[in-house]
């Protein structure tokens, strides 16, 4: 009966018919503007610290407010990051051990990646940022498993990382083998902490494996590293062609059961000329279609039986305004073609231009 | 399409336009996200500063600012934000309160219909007798080519009536009372279609005449008053500026026929030779959203307002080379020619050459 009352105080005190009142984002914006970290239920988070790890790899050491749930190792978030007035959202692993007070992210610059490259740039001491709860079941269970192995390329140490660390807190004599990939020894993120964390972990064994030296570490590199690795619960995160490498491998040796992985961005679609035909999914309605590109988006949306709102048809109203979740449509009256997952696009005026998914 | 401009013309003012309206798209950023966000922080305190003066307040002093600062805070919720959001100028910045097709303004208007009656409608069929329910807004005989009925004479007056009321005119114009009343079918789609219109009404009638002066009981009178001349100063405020967007002598009005298979550069002209613009500084642009630059906006809607001052000069200069009037004055001249016009048009025109004073079937009685 209790959560009865209080479901019904929060439907009553969420209604619209207590606009503004109850205009949380409003309140959120007020507070925001007497200190920036204050807020209802957002969680943001105080740049305190930031450290150079690599030439192109920065830590960001962040002060979470009293909003923050903690996390569990591995986990990752969502930033909302503003560049040039337009929000866009990244998600990157914690770094930081959950025990930790302050966050850590990690955050690798890539050449023409919009949101690393304004992290980098422009992301300062006292700037706030505002973060997703964490999520993520790339985690380590509550059981320990007595043997572990943690396998890392490139900017996929970070939720690894986290883990170690988590362990280094929780069990520091556990069984823990550590193989990370990079291209030279100074591109091994965190490689003084880990030799720290090797020092103070008498079971841990640590492998950098730089392929300037040594060329690229294939499945029998990895064999011969890690002889045991049958007896081991494998974490692995890195790039697509590492991680299906170690995939492969360990699904040669009956071994996928024992490994986690951790995959970091979706795969690419291939863009397309118009006249050639992909397919446009409509996940709210659950319908597809094929279509050229030749004509746009709403006039073959309607051919193929569905019925979105549309107004003018030439790109002022807006009414037929649609998220577009992954793919690349063309602007029809600009010619401009766009990529960005979760932008929203006029059906009237864009043509497909690869295969797509649309909130419709 | 009736104009002095030939094919080749059009097409080349089409691509003006557009490179124009391209290199502002390519433009936009921080400093348009601050723009509108100020704005919105601007209205929020003048709000809440006018709310507690009205609910605190012992003196008529303190009444008046009260009433003073709500009324330029639902001003400026009415024009520089809500008006501009619900267009999509600020799609852009994935900023989901900012989002034009969830956005709900403080009017009884219901934001849906007026998406519908407004960024549709009267934006694609602007000034076309018979498709643009702005055109007199189903009361008044704004232009000479609309027919004249008996109801006219009495616009001068309604048009007072009106501006006073100005935002239930807005909250009904989807529903086009005037014409849907007079048929039975028109009827049933009134019946059909009120629900957010009736729905949204009642919120807002009692935010403001009921929550408001309920939570301020000792003030109760006082709170209620001072919302309502809020209200009254919004409307009429808008209406003014609305006014002036098209009905100023000068502005064109167009038949189905003159309009039909339009060319995107044709349709450009029809919104510039269809539109006024009043001149002012700064922050009287600010108040009535930037609709002081009704030819900007019209050839731009989802272009962030506060950029048309900055195009202007541009878009004179390139009336000025195509010989297009560019329809601009201050703020007495434009409004005055409005309401001459209004009470000039009450009365039936004597029509030159023929003497015919029968309405023309193919132009939309108003």
């Amino acid at each position: 009966m209790l959560t009865q009352a209080t479901e019904t105080a929060g439907r009553l005190l969420g209604s619209r018919w207590l606009r503004p009142l109850n205009d949380l984002a409003a309140v959120d914006d007020l507070l925001a503007q007497l200190h920036p970290t204050w807020s209802l239920g957002r969680i943001k988070a105080r740049v305190v610290e930031i450290r150079e790890e690599t030439p192109d790899v920065r830590s960001f050491v962040l002060r979470p407010n009293r909003r923050w749930p903690g996390f569990a190792a591995g986990q990752h978030v969502s930033v909302a990051i503003e560049i040039r007035g337009v929000r866009h959202h990244r998600t990157y692993s914690l770094s930081s051990a959950p025990a930790d007070r302050l966050l850590r992210l990690t955050v690798k610059r890539h050449a023409g990646g919009r949101a690393s490259n304004a992290l980098h740039d422009q992301l300062g001491v006292g700037d706030v940022l505002e973060l997703s709860p964490p999520a993520g079941a790339f985690v380590l269970p509550k059981a320990l498993p007595e043997k572990v192995l943690m396998l890392s390329a490139g900017s996929g140490i970070t939720p690894v990382m986290s883990m170690l660390r988590d362990l280094h807190h929780r069990a520091p004599d556990r069984d823990v083998v550590f193989v990370h990939v990079c291209r030279t020894p100074a591109d091994a993120i965190f490689a003084v902490e880990l030799r720290a964390l090797a020092a103070s972990m008498p079971a841990l064994r640590l492998a950098i494996h730089s392929t300037a030296e040594r060329g690229r570490l294939d499945g029998d590199g990895i064999a011969s590293l890690v002889p045991d690795r049958a007896e081991r619960q494998t974490w692995l995160c890195g790039p697509a062609s590492f991680m299906e490498m170690v995939q492969a491998r360990w699904q040669a040796e009956g071994l996928a059961d024992r490994l986690a992985c951790e995959r970091f961005s979706g795969p690419v679609l291939r863009r397309s000329a118009a006249g050639v035909p992909v397919r446009v999914r409509a996940a709210r309605s659950g319908h597809s279609f094929t279509t050229t590109g030749e004509r746009p988006l709403l006039v073959e949306a309607e051919a193929a039986g569905l019925a979105p709102k549309h107004g003018c048809r030439i790109g002022i109203c807006r009414t037929c305004r649609c998220r577009m979740t992954s793919g690349t449509v063309e602007n029809l009256r600009t010619g401009e073609l766009s990529s960005e997952p979760g932008q929203l696009i006029q059906l009237c005026i864009s043509a497909a231009r690869s295969d797509l998914e649309l909130e419709l | 399409m009736k104009t002095h401009l030939t094919r080749e013309q059009t097409d080349a003012l089409e691509a003006e336009l557009d490179a124009l309206r391209a290199e502002v798209t390519a433009d936009l950023g921080a400093r348009d996200a601050a723009h509108i966000r100020g704005i919105i922080r601007l209205a929020r305190w003048n709000a809440i500063a006018g709310r507690s003066l009205l609910m605190f307040g012992i003196t008529p002093i303190s009444w008046l600012a009260g009433v003073s600062t709500l009324g330029l805070a639902k001003i400026l919720e009415n024009m520089e934000i809500g008006h501009n959001v619900m267009h999509g100028q600020y799609d852009w910045m994935n900023d989901p309160t900012l989002d034009s097709q969830t956005y709900e303004w403080d009017n009884v208007c219901d934001s849906g219909d007026w998406r519908h009656s407004h960024n549709y409608m009267h934006h694609t069929y602007t000034n076309i007798l018979g498709k643009d329910l702005d055109v007199g807004y189903g009361v008044m005989r704004v232009a000479d080519e609309q027919s004249w009925s008996p109801k006219h004479l009495f616009q001068p007056i309604s048009n007072v009536a009106l501006s006073a009321l100005f935002q239930w005119g807005v909250a009904l114009h989807d529903l086009d009372v005037s014409n849907n009343l007079s048929t039975p079918q028109g009827r049933r789609e009134i019946r059909a279609r009120s629900g957010p219109f009736l729905r949204k009404a009642a919120r807002q009638l009692f935010k403001d005449y009921v929550f408001f002066p309920a939570i301020a009981p000792w003030n109760a009178p006082r709170v209620l008053l001072g919302n309502l001349t809020a209200n009254l100063t919004r409307n009429v405020w808008t209406n003014v500026i609305i006014f002036c967007g098209h009905f100023p002598d000068g502005t064109q009005v167009y038949t189905e026929e003159e309009t039909v298979n339009e060319t995107r550069g044709e349709w450009y002209l029809r919104q510039m030779e269809g539109s006024a613009n009043i001149e002012g500084s700064r922050w009287f642009h600010i108040l009535s959203g930037h609709l002081s630059h009704q030819i900007e906006h019209h050839l731009f809607p989802d272009m962030p307002a506060h950029r048309y001052a900055e195009i202007a000069p541009r878009v004179r200069a390139i009336c000025e080379n195509y010989g297009i009037r560019y329809n601009s004055g201050s703020f007495w001249k434009q409004y005055g020619s409005v309401l001459t016009g209004l009470v000039r048009r009450s009365v039936p025109k004597r029509a030159q050459g023929g003497g015919d004073l029968a309405p023309r079937q193919e132009l939309a009685a108003a």
